[in-house]
């Protein structure tokens, strides 16, 4: 389990580095500065691997901590992105290690891909970090580059096996995963429960424009297309309401019929083109308030054009929560 | 020759086995591939048994034993108690223990004649050890850390110890162990030793993320290399070619 952020001061200056999620922010003339407010989740600072800093700007020095030896709920952070390096290996799998259940897979050779693609995908750490510790991970990868590969192939029947039960849906996941392949990427974004939410709209920012960077910069044409996505895959967990027709009698929707355990899943799950659910094997002892829900897995398909209202829609749930 | 596997995903697999000269305990759930890597390499020889630990699944992390004995924490329960007693050799003694650093296999690394122990272990618990598994037990820290059966893995024929362990240590020891010691790591780069391996005179297995090369140093080190077999009168030529001061 990747360690607690420790409190520190904030950072005196904005570096900023010659990745192209640095470009986009240098672009981005309106980076909202990190603020203090109650809460004080501090934003994140873009660097990158390579260790290029550069200071244009200068901001306050944040002085104040929390009083020493109380520790009164508030914890200070800076989360820094970074491209995905070979170091990573043991906090990258610690978050993977749920994705597929209880199946026994090729984790390990699926974190290798991951890390290995260092053109599109994202981890966050915390500055300073010596434990390097992952909180959360964003990717996306070709379903066609990677089909020779072990572990996509445990994916895609694992996938398959699950929508079987789904008659419409399993003909066209089929199809996604067989034929249109090339044109699919398998979205996997996994993350500590407790990272803030004001994490997720930069987070998903910087994973498609590195998609759409990827489409220029690549070295090779094969490489270039194989980032120009038409379809995304993802596969989440969600909560259901085990009796969902109870619900209907209540005119107070205090329990809803879904519960989403990551709150993007909401949007991708509005916009998909066509999911479905299944049940997990594990069933977690549930908290109180979860008690009348189970935990499922959800695969979905959203297509590329949706993003940017994607985009739009994670920026102000994230604004008004 | 040592083997790779995992437990339900995970390459922690010393935490779910506990493995000796004279029998291995295995975790319950997960597949049967497991179990069965197990079985393939050891059936012949020793018992390969199923077990729960106080309810759960860390047999490694919470038993310690050797070929004379198993010592169990306060938290097994009767029923688990009686099963091993069963299953495991007469000559094996099996006990139940009260000591508050429930997590035995965390806090000693023992072979069949020394054993490391956390430095604030019970003085009854020690006598214990020294009496059940019939071992000379050292307290020490390795590399710095208390919890010396973590980071050591031992046999009768080497050790494997926490990377970060100083040539000093090394040296004082694998004097006092009288075995030869070797600071490595295992499944990629991992330091916890003992919960990503374990070992015994003739066999070990490791977590399958551990690297070719790790896997080599495990098998030098612990004398592996495939020509060996169990009890092959390694122990009675043990006492001409080692001193030991009493």
């Amino acid at each position: 389990m990747p360690r607690r952020p420790r409190r520190h001061q904030r950072l005196k200056s904005w570096p900023i580095t010659f990745s192209p999620f640095g470009r986009a922010l240098a672009r981005m003339g309106s980076v909202s500065k990190p603020k203090r407010h109650s809460e004080s989740i501090e934003n994140h600072t873009p660097s990158s691997s390579n260790g290029f800093v550069k200071h244009p700007l200068d901001e306050k020095p944040e002085g104040s901590e929390s009083s020493d030896g109380e520790f009164d709920g508030v914890v200070q952070a800076d989360f820094a992105f970074f491209d995905p390096k070979p170091n990573d290996f043991h906090g990258v799998k610690t978050l993977l290690q749920t994705y597929l259940d209880v199946e026994e897979w090729d984790l390990s050779g699926f974190v290798d891909l991951i890390l290995e693609q260092t053109t599109v995908g994202t981890v966050v750490k915390v500055e300073d970090d010596e434990d390097e510790g992952i909180f959360a991970l964003a990717t996306a990868l070709n379903l066609s580059r990677y089909r020779e590969q072990k572990c996509i192939i445990q994916l895609k029947d694992l996938f398959l096996a699950k929508a079987s039960q789904e008659k419409g849906v399993a003909d066209q996941l089929r199809v996604l995963l067989g034929e249109q392949a090339h044109n699919v990427g398998l979205l996997v974004s996994q993350r500590v429960v407790n990272l803030p939410p004001q994490l997720l709209p930069p987070l998903y920012d910087s994973l498609f424009n590195e998609v759409s960077w990827a489409t220029e910069d690549e070295p090779t044409e094969e490489l270039r297309n194989s980032f120009r996505f038409k379809h995304y895959v993802m596969l989440s967990k969600i909560y259901k309401h085990k009796n969902p027709e109870q619900k209907r009698k209540r005119s107070d929707d205090s329990e809803e019929a879904i519960v989403y355990v990551k709150p993007e899943d909401e949007i991708f799950h509005k916009l998909s083109s066509w999911s479905f659910c299944f049940p997990l094997r594990t069933q977690q002892p549930a908290p109180h308030e979860m008690k009348n829900y189970r935990s499922m897995g959800l695969i979905m398909a959203v297509e590329a054009d949706k993003i940017p209202t994607f985009r739009q829609e994670l920026g102000s749930l994230i604004n008004e929560s | 020759m040592a083997t790779r596997l995992q437990f339900e995903n995970s390459c922690e697999i010393g935490a779910f086995s506990k493995l000796t000269n004279a029998y291995c305990l295995t975790a319950i759930g997960g597949s049967e591939n497991f179990y069965s890597a197990f079985e393939a390499e050891l059936a012949d020889v020793i018992p390969v048994v199923k077990t729960s630990i106080g309810g759960t699944r860390l047999v490694g992390f919470l038993s310690v034993g050797n070929k004379n004995g198993l010592l169990l924490p306060h938290t097994t329960t009767d029923q688990e108690l009686q099963h091993l007693r069963n299953s495991l050799p007469d000559q094996v003694v099996v006990q139940r223990i009260e000591e508050k650093l429930s997590a035995l296999g965390n806090c000693i690394a023992c072979n069949d004649h020394v054993a490391l122990a956390h430095t604030d272990l019970d003085k009854e618990t020690e006598e214990l050890l020294a009496d059940v598994l019939g071992v000379e037990v050292f307290r020490q820290t390795v590399a710095g850390n208390v919890l010396s059966g973590s980071y050591c893995a031992l046999s009768n024929r080497g050790g494997l110890v926490h990377p970060h362990t100083s040539i000093e240590d090394l040296d004082e020891l694998s004097t006092l162990l009288q075995v030869p010691l070797v600071a490595g790591t295992v499944n990629r780069g991992s330091e916890a030793i003992a919960a990503g391996m374990v070992v015994n005179d003739w066999t070990a297995f490791c977590g399958s993320d551990t690297t070719a090369t790790e896997l080599s140093v495990i098998d030098n080190v612990f004398m592996l290399r495939g020509d060996t077999r169990p009890g092959d009168g390694f122990d009675g030529m043990r006492k001409s070619l080692l001193d030991s001061y009493k």
